[in-house]
């Protein structure tokens, strides 16, 4: 009787692994391949354990087992979350067919902050733009010159919709008005220009943090 | 058929080739996150390896070890995680 749950388990087990090895080789991206193997292998080595402690029907061995079980039960879930949030920082490609990535946009890729910056209408009807937030640095070229002299729309092909500074939301920005350090300003254009002006920003912190000079932006 | 020749014959090399497909991924890629997640779903596989040994050849001592590797494997998932997230 103990044999054959044994062998039972083992064999539920030995699928289930089987199908996480599937998984990995058959999925199209790294985080579907994630969800098909994290789960099947917890699974998969909970019931071969289990098949163990069945088998041997000792208390110190069953109590080993259970152990392990419980050990991967909270590990699992720990180290593929880590490893998900790793890939997605990196810019692991999703695949084609994905419908929704609810944190694009979102996240600071660079500093790994969360901006909750969102206009999802504006993302169903005009999917082409975008609206972010970016703040100014201190050190920053654009500080005490005004709008007409920037020249953001020209220069970045981007529209200025309005600036926060401290409690302050000035909206509509006109062209005699002055940038400050710190200021908040909330840009809406394609998204491969609102890429670019996030690298000039993010350029010229780390050289002010380098050199303490000024730059492009 | 015995429980260890279901062992040794049966779900062993299932495990094998499972192993081997994990390594088909490890080898591809294409990116540094496929490829840890194929070293520990390559870890795991080897976990139950160990169990299904450790049925077959009568000796639970190999059990003690499945832990040793779940407790590894956890750890160098999460160095190499931390790894792939600082390295951007």
């Amino acid at each position: 009787m103990q044999e054959s749950i044994s062998g039972l388990l083992m064999v539920i087990g030995a699928v289930f692994m089987f199908l996480a090895a599937v998984g990995i080789v058959r999925q199209p991206d790294v985080y579907l391949r994630m969800s098909s193997t994290s789960k099947a292998t917890t699974l998969g080595i909970g019931s071969m354990l289990l098949a163990a402690a069945f088998y041997f029907g000792e208390f110190s061995i069953t109590a080993r087992a259970v152990a392990a079980i419980a050990f991967i039960m909270v590990s699992a879930p720990v180290s593929s979350h880590v490893l998900g949030s790793a890939a997605y920082f990196s810019g692991a490609p999703l695949w084609e067919g994905t419908l929704t990535d609810e944190l694009r946009g979102h996240y600071d890729l660079r500093t790994q902050e969360l901006e909750s910056v969102s206009f999802p209408e504006l993302d169903v009807h005009l999917p082409d733009i975008e609206v972010r937030k970016f703040r100014l640095p201190e050190t920053s070229s654009l500080v005490n010159r005004t709008l007409a002299d920037i020249d953001l729309r020209r220069k970045y092909d981007i529209t200025l919709l309005a600036i926060r500074r401290g409690q302050n939301v000035i909206s509509n920005p006109g062209g005699d008005m002055l940038i400050m350090g710190g200021d908040e300003l909330v840009i809406m254009g394609s998204p491969d220009r609102l890429k670019e002006v996030r690298n000039a920003l993010h350029r010229a912190r780390q050289a002010a943090a380098h050199t303490k000079d000024q730059t492009s932006l | 058929m015995t429980l260890q020749d279901l062992a040794l014959y049966g779900v062993l090399p299932l495990l094998t080739l499972a192993v081997l497909l994990a390594v088909f991924r490890l080898g591809r890629g294409p990116d540094l996150p496929d490829r840890v997640l194929a070293l520990d779903l390559i870890a795991t596989l080897i976990m139950g390896m160990m169990a299904v040994y450790a049925i077959a050849t009568n000796s639970p001592v190999l059990l003690d070890l499945v832990i040793i590797l779940a407790l590894l494997s956890f750890m160098g998932t999460v160095a190499f995680a931390r790894y792939i997230a600082k390295r951007t």
